[in-house]
């Protein structure tokens, strides 16, 4: 919990997250026994709080919480704590009926955190969320950075990655932190429990604010930074808007944007520090109550005129009733019918014999001797041979090298002879391409020039059999789910990623090893040279060989 | 006004029967050209007459044609000699054999019959005009490859070397500098890594609140673009412009597949012209052309890689050889040692049967292996329309349209995945054994370095 002083009892309860009923209670409750709507839960003993609802509840309308109120409560020597004891809840405090002022100075901050909260929630409409879709779950730390940067555009700062792993590690610091701008709790202070929750979705919002700008010092040049790259407006207190029109948006939905807060919190803090953890939920709140005064303004970071953002807001909820605009879905229509007329479209008879005949008279003129492969054909099958010599491979360690019956080691047997064969096929195969290289090379057209000059002419090439192959209609790639499209996104990447790394490493060998090989290089630095070499080569640069000095003893 | 061309109206034998559907033919394929081809009836009549100006013209229409199949980049103002090199290179490598072709002038003075045969044998050979209409479509969905080949590096023989900073002898290269590089490039990586996903994501969200919005009913859904295109319309007036010209390319490509029987016609009168002349010419050419073959000794780049990609292949394939040769003369002889021990428990089981069962077996498996060796005609290349469709929502949109007509092209992520994930996997064996590699050789080395041991992690 609050890590800097020893386990002294601290105010501040933690509500159970997991339970949602409750909430209300919570909040209510927490006043008067200084629960802060924060996590530190991590923190507490193993045994969940109890649920608000054990503890006493001190109405509906809370006071604010004052030093003053502890000290109204019974038989409380430590402050806060509602007779629930955890190890951290301790008696060191012992008779200390007077809370030190940095206690009271967290929970100054505590409060004001609630008040934020409870403002933020007031002020929800009930107009339909204009929020991510549920897939955001928890929101890693990278995605946390992404969904704030803007519902449309795909981020493109890289910065992004690590400002948000670095808010992740922080909580811990409490650095300097800003004074939080004055808030006056205003009572009746309480959850109102006809405000429904729609989504969980705001909260992933609010939550990849939270641990983002926590306990950063420099949360808000970060924040601007952010804003900049992404927003038109470069204020940071566009992160604000952006939360504000979540949590605005998002009826009820900051009580569990505030739990999952919480549990973001907890996650991401490891120590439940309570103090920092009432900080975000300070700085979260205030950016978004900071920017009510723009909160009429919604979102839209694209949105060229106020004509459209109305619309963007429901873009999500009415999103099977959005209709193309008339010209568009017309010229669509027809289009979409020529392509399909013309791939269905099929060559007439007489075309086709007329095609012949003028393709064979003209071959009849081609030079005599001429190549059974063309260039173009030459490549698709060597690319095809490619993967053969893997493949075959992975064939042949299947079998295994006992058998229990007789059948099996039979059909192994067989398996085998069957791979030999296909190997002296592709063998032979490569022969006739290898011929084939060789004759085309001499039809190869002379270049008067250097031959370096034609060499980028034959290249393009390869861009060819990617063109669609003559047919005239665009394949569709069908997928059945979210899993499904990150999944061929990211294989997609691993396989590039592979290919440059297969021609690094290539290249490295044959640059680097002679270096090493050659020994010209001092002594003294050929085992550190030797070791960089050896991590690049062999580890891909992610791990280290240990090097020990192999000195005699005398 | 297009005029027929003097070999249609002049009495060959045999009326020409589509005298007059020539005009429409050409007419068409002319208008289902790509805009910025500029073919025009006139031109291809120019040619066939061996105009002056028609050569250069149909040189540079080639280039443009030849470029946009291959997908580099070009432009106008590319020397002649460049283009004309270019277009000699293309028509080489996709088997063009008419030497004349390959002799005509670099100044592109002379030979537009010539160009204008290597045409029309390049829009039967490749398809000419439904590729540059499949590459020129106006794009309004999410679009995303599936194939890999761009990123077949082994073919790139572009000089990277040009790239990097020149370091004299003088300059040494900290090789922490590498190591350094080597970390920006992998956190590159990760933060595209990361972009992607977040791209998914938006695009799913997009995907999946839109479906059943669309006109069309197979796709379902909106793409990012339509999606835009709903917010701010005004931006996109030109799509429509766009959609509208291609409909009328297409259009013009229909009529040009019923008109065509009388082009062809058209080109081999074309061939028997040049065929006439041929026969008058060709004593003095005869000893021109046997001057001219290429240098058998030039070197030729493309040559050399494809034979050092052949070698390797074949190198590799030796060895699986030789090892399954051992591992089968093994076993072979176990075995037959083993049906010998029992050959008679084996006869009165009837062994005969179960072999040949086990034969049809083992061939089954195999077959698929061999279709694997073979090139797949239909495998999907290239750029594909992503489109969502949950497992749902695919039995209630039934088959409604494309039962009965053949269905659209179409492939499943699934498929794409497991092809990726074989070769991933393959890749990822390639990089191991290449690491193994460096890793013995390091070892030698270490074994020369004095006074430290080197424990591998």
């Amino acid at each position: 919990m609050l890590g800097t002083q020893p386990c002294e009892a601290r105010t501040p309860q933690v509500p159970h997250t997991g339970t949602s009923p409750p909430a209300p209670r919570e909040l209510r409750a927490v006043g008067g026994q200084g629960r802060a709507v924060a996590a530190g839960g991590g923190r507490r003993s193993g045994a969940a709080p109890e649920p608000l609802g054990g503890a006493p509840r001190a109405g509906a309308a809370l006071p604010r919480i004052s030093p003053a109120s502890y000290r109204a409560w019974p038989g409380r020597t430590e402050l806060g704590k509602p007779g629930r004891a955890g190890p951290c809840c301790l008696r060191a405090a012992g008779g200390e009926s007077r809370p030190s002022p940095k206690e009271l100075e967290e929970l100054e901050l505590l409060n004001r955190a609630l008040e934020k909260a409870l403002r933020v929630r007031k002020s929800i409409s009930k107009t339909p969320l204009e929020a991510q879709v549920a897939l955001a779950e928890k929101p890693t730390g990278e995605g946390s950075a992404f969904e704030n940067a803007s519902e449309q555009q795909v981020p493109v700062s890289g910065r992004d990655v690590p400002v948000s792993r670095e808010a992740r590690a922080v909580s811990k610091k409490p650095a300097s932190m800003k004074k939080p701008s004055p808030y006056q709790l205003r009572a009746p202070y309480r959850t109102d429990p006809d405000v429904k929750k729609t989504q969980r979705r705001a909260p992933a919002r609010c939550v990849s604010q939270g641990p983002r700008t926590a306990g950063k010092s420099s949360s808000k040049g970060a924040v601007s930074r952010q804003g900049k790259s992404h927003r038109p407006a470069s204020s940071a207190s566009d992160q604000g808007v952006c939360a504000a029109t979540e949590l605005q948006n998002a009826p009820g939905s900051s009580k569990s944007a505030l739990k999952e807060q919480q549990s973001s919190i907890r996650d991401s803090s490891g120590e439940g520090n309570l103090v920092a953890a009432g900080r975000q939920l300070i700085d979260a709140g205030k950016k978004s109550c900071g920017s009510h005064g723009e909160s009429s303004r919604k979102e839209n970071p694209t949105a060229e005129g106020g004509s459209t953002s109305p619309r963007t807001v429901t873009i999500q909820q009415q999103g099977c009733q959005l209709k193309l605009p008339h010209p568009y879905r017309k010229a669509y229509s027809r289009n979409c019918r020529a392509w399909e007329r013309s791939r269905l479209c099929q060559t007439s008879a007489d075309a086709a014999a007329a095609r012949k005949r003028f393709t064979e008279r003209i071959q009849t003129t081609f030079c005599s001797p001429m190549p059974a492969l063309s260039p173009v054909e030459i490549e698709e099958e060597l690319k095809v041979l490619q993967d053969i010599p893997s493949l075959l491979s992975q064939y042949v360690e299947a079998e295994p090298a006992d058998h229990p019956t007789l059948q099996r080691e039979y059909e192994s047997l067989l398996t085998l002879e069957g791979l030999q064969s296909t190997v002296s096929q592709c063998l032979r195969k490569l022969q006739l391409l290898q011929a084939a290289v060789e004759s085309q090379k001499r039809l190869h057209p002379d270049c008067t020039g250097d031959v370096g000059s034609c060499c980028p002419a034959c290249v393009p090439a390869r861009g060819r059999a990617c063109g669609g192959a003559g047919t005239l209609a665009v394949p569709l790639l069908w997928y059945s789910s979210f899993q499904e499209l990150r999944d061929l996104f990211a294989l997609k990447l691993q396989v590039s990623m592979l290919h440059q790394e297969i021609a690094l490493q290539k290249l490295t060998m044959t640059e680097l090893l002679p270096v090493l090989e050659s020994e010209a290089c001092p002594e003294a630095s050929a085992a550190q040279l030797y070791r960089a070499i050896y991590t690049q080569l062999c580890e891909g640069g992610k791990r280290f060989p240990v090097l020990v000095r192999d000195e005699l003893a005398d | 006004m297009v005029r027929k061309g003097p070999g249609s109206a002049a009495g060959r034998a045999g009326a020409m029967p589509g005298g007059r559907a020539l005009p429409g033919a050409v007419g068409a394929l002319c208008r289902a050209m790509p805009p910025r081809a500029r073919l025009v009836p006139e031109g291809l009549r120019r040619a066939k007459l061996d105009r002056p100006q028609a050569t250069l013209d149909f040189w540079r229409l080639l280039y443009a044609l030849l470029k946009q199949i291959h997908g580099g980049k070009w432009s106008e103002a590319d020397a002649i000699d460049t283009q004309i090199r270019f277009v000699k290179l293309a028509l080489w490598y996709q088997g063009y054999g008419r030497p004349e072709l390959y002799r005509l002038p670099s100044d592109g003075s002379a030979g537009s019959r010539e160009l204008l045969l290597a045409f029309s044998w390049l829009l039967h050979r490749i398809s000419l005009l439904e590729q540059l209409l499949a590459r020129n479509r106006v794009r309004t969905g999410d679009e995303t490859s599936v194939c890999m080949c761009e990123d077949d590096l082994s073919q790139s023989e572009q000089g990277t070397t040009e790239i990097a900073p020149e370091y004299g002898p003088e300059d040494r290269v900290d090789v922490r500098y590498l190591q350094w590089l080597n970390g920006r490039l992998r956190f590159q990586w990760r933060s595209l890594h990361a972009q992607h996903q977040e791209q998914c994501k938006l695009l799913h969200k997009i995907h999946l609140l839109t479906s059943g919005s669309h006109v069309d009913q197979i796709l379902g859904h909106f793409s990012v673009t339509e999606m835009d295109l709903i917010r701010q319309t005004e931006n996109y007036k030109q799509l429509v412009q766009l959609l509208e010209r291609e409909t009328m390319q297409l259009e013009a490509f229909l009529e040009w597949k019923q008109l065509e029987p009388v082009y062809w016609q058209w080109m081999e009168t074309v061939l028997d012209n040049m065929a006439e002349e041929g026969n008058m010419c060709k004593p003095q050419d005869a000893h021109i052309e046997k001057s001219s073959l290429p240098k058998v000794t030039s070197c030729c780049p493309w040559a050399d890689s494809l034979t050092g990609q052949i070698n390797k292949l074949s190198r590799d394939l030796m060895a699986l050889r030789d090892q399954l040769h051992e591992l089968v003369t093994h076993r072979k002889s176990a075995w037959e040692e083993k049906v010998k021990a029992r050959a008679e428990d084996l006869q009165k089981e009837d062994f005969a049967a179960t072999v040949r069962k086990i034969q049809e077996a083992v061939e089954l498996k195999l077959l698929d292996l061999s279709n694997l060796c073979a090139p797949k005609k239909n495998k999907v290349h290239g750029l594909c329309r992503l489109v969502y469709r949950s497992k749902h929502s695919a039995s209630k949109i039934g088959f409604s349209r494309s039962v009965s007509k053949q269905p659209a092209p179409a492939v499943s992520a699934t498929e794409v995945i497991r092809e990726l994930q074989m070769r991933e996997a393959s890749l990822q064996r390639e990089l191991k054994q290449l690491r193994e590699e460096c890793r013995q050789r390091l070892d030698e080395i270490a074994e020369g370095l004095d006074g430290v041991i080197c424990i591998s992690p």
